[in-house]
């Protein structure tokens, strides 16, 4: 009972976390990190820094090669091959290279983790034409990826991460192919989802995504991790901060 | 529902498994066939390895001159002989009573054995695992006791079934043959397939696919594959069957009628494409569980 409002398990933890591919050094060093339930980081570092790699770790792709990493309030060393399916299946990935089925179109694509899941054909199609109009892609419903253009296929990316609206959104440069607008659109997007509850992760290189919405900065240098806390106020702070300087 | 995926129309399994299949079922068909043929054949005839056999020495002479009896010393050179062969266990003479309990049914019991020109029978069991060489034993008889004659019937009876029982053991090899064949050959067209698909089950395994998920699916398409080339298989064996069937009545018209298949054969050759189907089943299903364990 005294217990009971503790359900904010945090979303992941990383305690000491090194990673190291097989044959390779450590790409990421010493990680500690909490994301807490209904957060929201950018992820950034310079090109190499090990983004995509820290990505990896939360979606269970790898296990860490030393630290301990805790997703859910679970032990991930700890995981049968069971319980690991049932934590993807609470993670959406938007991939850097989106990795959709070529041999699927834009509906099938974007449908998959819901049948995965084994949700009704009428709810999947309901729900999965709802996702492509809002994304933009109404026309495209049926259009196989290899006839789309970049940024179109980044928001069937984008839309099959989402689709199943999943406890923690994980999206690696899922901006890079489109126009700043089209950018803001799609952020905003995972913000609907971010206010629903989910922990969002977005690794970018878009200083200025970054700035406009200023939620707090994941800094990779050279393996390590740096927290840069929420700058909401920056801009409005430097212009005061400048138009005191005028005044002076 | 079982979801499709795996964009398989892209790989050379859908070729390859039926054709297998086809081959599979084709040759075990006929070897089942075969074999339930033979056995039912066996089994009209009634008799089994028997291990023994008799040696006569006839109450008339070599020119067909009957005598007063057969001499002593004959009789034990043809036990002498017989005793000396490789492969016999043991020789001897049918007593007079026994000779008398044979007769019996037909001359009754008042019987004077002595008064009729009997022959000497010797009862030789053989070992059936080492028979002895009959035509040594038979040649030897010839040069010392002439008159004395071998009835190897049994015996040579005897081999025709150890024979028989070979080519039945062979049938069941080259079926545990084919079973090993055509799952080496499920697993590896099957792993062919998974690398050609790694891209996407990795993905789908990314996604949240559970191992059943991915599995299912291919278990499910081999086992249409398989089953499908295994029906063809199947009606052209059956189909061989009935055009040799059809000439061998002819060339074997007594022969012929103890070969039919009862319905319980007949169950187990029509059921072959189901069990190859089943067997693909399996080892497919197995074979993908055992290449996702390669992702985390
Ligand atoms: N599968 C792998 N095997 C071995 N080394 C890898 C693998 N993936 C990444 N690396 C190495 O790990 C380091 C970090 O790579 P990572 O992809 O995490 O960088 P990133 O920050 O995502 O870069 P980018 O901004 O270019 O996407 C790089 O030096 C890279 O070469
Ligand atoms: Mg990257």
């Amino acid at each position: 009972m005294i217990q009971s409002n503790k359900l904010t398990n945090p979303v992941a933890e990383f305690n000491g976390v090194f990673l190291r591919y097989p044959g390779g050094h450590d790409v990421l060093k010493e990680i500690q990190l909490t994301l807490e339930p209904a957060s929201f980081h950018f992820l950034t570092g310079e090109s190499g820094a090990g983004k995509t790699s820290l990505l990896r770790l939360l979606y269970l792709n790898h296990l860490p090669s030393k630290g301990r990493i805790r997703l859910f309030g679970q032990a991930v060393d700890t995981l049968n091959r069971r319980q690991r399916t049932l934590i993807r299946r609470k993670i959406g990935v938007v991939f850097q290279d989106f990795q959709l089925l070529e041999h699927l179109n834009a509906f099938d694509n974007v449908a998959l983790p819901l049948r995965i899941e084994g949700v009704r054909e009428s709810e999947v199609k309901r729900h999965v034409t709802e996702l492509l109009a809002w994304v933009g892609l109404e026309k495209q419903l049926l259009a196989y990826p290899d006839t789309l253009s970049g940024g179109e296929k980044q928001r069937i990316a984008i839309a099959r991460a989402v689709i199943n609206r999943p406890q923690l959104l994980l999206a690696d440069e899922p901006t890079g192919n489109v126009d700043d607008e089209l950018a803001k659109r799609l952020l905003y997007l995972f913000l609907e989802l971010n206010k629903l509850g989910t922990t969002v992760v977005i690794a970018t290189h878009n200083k200025q995504l970054i700035k406009h919405f200023g939620f707090p900065e994941l800094h990779l240098k050279e393996g390590r991790l740096e927290v840069i806390p929420e700058n909401k106020y920056m801009d409005m702070a430097m212009k005061l901060f400048a138009r005191g300087e005028k005044h002076d | 529902m079982i979801k499709k995926d795996i964009p398989f129309r892209e790989d050379t399994a859908k070729y390859f498994l039926p054709w297998m299949s086809f081959l599979m079922v084709f040759i075990a068909v006929l070897a089942l066939t075969g074999g339930f043929k033979i056995q039912n054949i066996l089994n009209t005839w009634q008799i089994g390895v028997s291990g023994s056999m008799t040696v006569q020495i006839p109450a008339y002479d070599a020119q067909g001159k009957s005598r007063e009896a057969v001499l002593d010393e004959e009789i034990e050179q043809v036990l002498t002989i017989l005793r000396s062969s490789e492969g016999v266990l043991g020789a001897e003479v049918v007593s007079d009573e026994q000779m008398k309990a044979l007769m019996e049914p037909w001359m009754g019991g008042e019987l004077d054995i002595q008064l009729l020109p009997l022959p000497k029978l010797i009862d030789v069991s053989v070992d059936a695992q080492n028979l002895p060489n009959l035509t040594t034993i038979k040649s030897e008889l010839a040069k010392q006791v002439p008159s004395a004659v071998l009835d190897s019937h049994r015996i040579w009876l005897d081999s025709l079934l150890k024979i028989i029982h070979m080519v039945i053991e062979l049938i069941s090899f080259v079926l545990v043959l084919l079973i090993l064949t055509a799952t080496f050959t499920v697993m590896y067209s099957t792993n062919a397939s998974l690398s050609v698909h790694q891209p996407v089950i990795a993905l789908i395994h990314m996604i949240g696919a559970g191992d059943f998920y991915i599995a299912i699916q291919y278990a499910y398409r081999n086992l249409k594959l398989i089953f499908a080339g295994g029906c063809f298989g199947l009606l052209a064996s059956i189909g061989l069957v009935f055009l040799i069937s059809y000439f061998t009545r002819y060339l074997f018209v007594d022969f012929y009628p103890n070969a039919v298949l009862d319905t319980l054969q007949w169950g187990l050759i029509l059921s072959v494409p189901v069990w190859v189907g089943i067997l693909g089943f399996i080892t497919t299903y197995l074979t993908v569980l055992k290449y996702l364990k390669r992702f985390l």
